[in-house]
């Protein structure tokens, strides 16, 4: 008895000294990086329903212009101006012919740079996009983002972000409506996109594309506002 | 031995085992729960670090009220056409029209801006492209270099005489002309010009808040062949 009293004493002591000496730090550490995720995952599900709600209004918008387009010829031909100037803002879902490039992490290796090179960044995305639009694209989207004259690219460690969110992480799909052919040919082109092509070959970084036959891509869903921008 | 002395034996053995089974259970408790709490802190930490997740956090603050923003200004859109009257939505179409062709860079504009002056030899398009999309994503809302509007869909390429723009060459000095928040814009133009003086390429990187910018160049509406509005 005297023993198994003794092995329970050390244990005690042992538990005691386990919490004060490690539980403690690494849970509150955790309870700090928690309470940053649940404000970033809080943030997003506002973000999310923001973008749902413009979404919706455009979309009651559009219907009560449609209404009130039946009823005049002058108002009539001010929505198809204005759906044109849409349509090339982002606006309108479209579709058509394209190509996809999809863009996910590779391997973590040796990295004098510590920079995460073998994660997807939001220069990739921006490379890749440019060079689309460089090749004639008429529309592109990055899993689901429409990008506009605007867009802007952030992020950080793996993330990318497009203009006002939610941030993406890997895997991207990049989709762009125009001629495939010539698309293609650009990606495919063994000089173009020199940054990603030695990740490819020091961290495995995925890169897959293809044409598609007809490509649908939503509307843009966030703001084009530009309060300070007047027109001369 | 007695059937008394039988049973204090016999409870004295399951009392140890007990015991045993007790301590066991404790240690193999603590165990799991510091293996646990170590495996948790690598995983929520793999990926993102506190800092970049404030960034982010920041980031989407800023994101939701422009996104406000833009719902605040739908909803008045959506009450002027409802109000059902001749012109409201003749003039709901056409300030938007006018609205989207600035955003297209179909008209000049102008507003408060900053222009940044960068005469260097040797940078190549993908720093003329970083250098855009930095002032993009800091609130730069048109934009132009040496007078060449620059937008999105505007490629920014490598050619033989140096960057171009939509085809294009921007030989240096280059001038890039934004309008946009002016306090945002100068904190961008005030950090991107020191990192660039740092670099041995860059002979001179300065720039200067103007109460009102103009930008004169323009774009041309480029048809769809491929894209079909669904």
């Amino acid at each position: 008895m005297v023993a198994v009293a003794a092995v329970a004493l050390a244990t005690g002591f042992l538990v005691a000294g386990q919490v004060k000496a490690q539980l403690l730090t690494p849970s509150n550490q955790v309870a700090r990086y928690q309470a940053l995720v649940h404000s970033v995952q809080d943030l997003e599900a506002t973000n999310a329903e923001s973008r749902r709600q413009i979404a919706a209004l455009r979309a009651q918008i559009d219907s009560l212009e449609t209404e009130a387009a039946g009823r005049s010829a002058a108002t009539r031909a001010l929505r198809n101006q204005a759906g044109d100037l849409r349509a090339h803002a982002g606006l309108t879902a479209v579709h058509g012919p394209g190509i996809e490039v999809d863009l996910a992490n590779g391997v973590p290796g040796p990295d004098t740079t510590g920079q995460g090179r073998y994660l997807v960044n939001y220069q990739d995305v921006q490379d890749i996009v440019n060079l689309l639009f460089a090749q004639g694209a008429e529309a592109v989207a990055v899993s689901g983002r429409r990008i506009t004259p605007l867009t802007a690219y952030s992020g950080s460690a793996g993330q990318v972000i497009i203009d006002q969110g939610p941030p993406l992480s890997s895997p991207i799909k990049v989709r762009a409506i125009g001629d495939r052919n010539r698309m293609l040919a650009a990606i495919d082109d063994s000089s173009a996109l020199p940054d990603i092509r030695a990740r490819q070959v020091q961290f495995q970084l995925h890169v897959t594309f293809f044409g598609i036959p007809d490509i649908a891509l939503p509307a843009y869903d966030s703001s084009l506002r530009i309060p300070h921008v007047n027109k001369t | 031995m007695s059937s008394r002395g039988l049973l204090l034996t016999r409870r004295r053995a399951t009392g140890r085992v007990i015991s045993v089974w007790l301590i066991a259970m404790l240690v193999a408790l603590v165990a799991t729960i510091q293996i646990r709490s170590e495996a948790e802190v690598q995983r929520s930490l793999v990926g993102i670090d506190t800092t970049s997740l404030a960034f982010l956090i920041d980031d989407l603050h800023r994101a939701n009220d422009t996104l406000l923003a833009e719902a605040a200004d739908l909803q008045q859109r959506q009450t002027t056409l409802r109000s059902g009257s001749a012109g409201a939505a003749d003039q709901v179409l056409i300030d938007e029209a006018d609205h989207l062709r600035m955003v297209e860079g179909l008209v000049p504009v102008h507003g408060p801006g900053v222009v940044i002056v960068i005469d260097a030899t040797g940078l190549k398009a993908l720093d003329l492209q970083d250098a855009l999309n930095n002032l993009a994503a800091g609130g730069a809302e048109a934009m132009a270099v040496n007078d060449r509007r620059v937008l999105t869909g505007r490629p920014v390429e490598q050619a033989s005489g140096g960057a171009a723009i939509a085809g294009v060459v921007v030989s240096s000095p280059w001038t890039i002309t934004t309008i946009g928040d002016a306090n945002r814009l100068a904190e961008v133009a005030s950090l991107m010009t020191k990192q660039l003086r740092a670099d041995r390429r860059v002979r001179q990187a300065t720039y200067r808040v103007e109460g009102d910018v103009a930008i004169q160049s323009v774009v041309s509406v480029r048809p769809f062949v491929y894209a079909i509005p669904s």
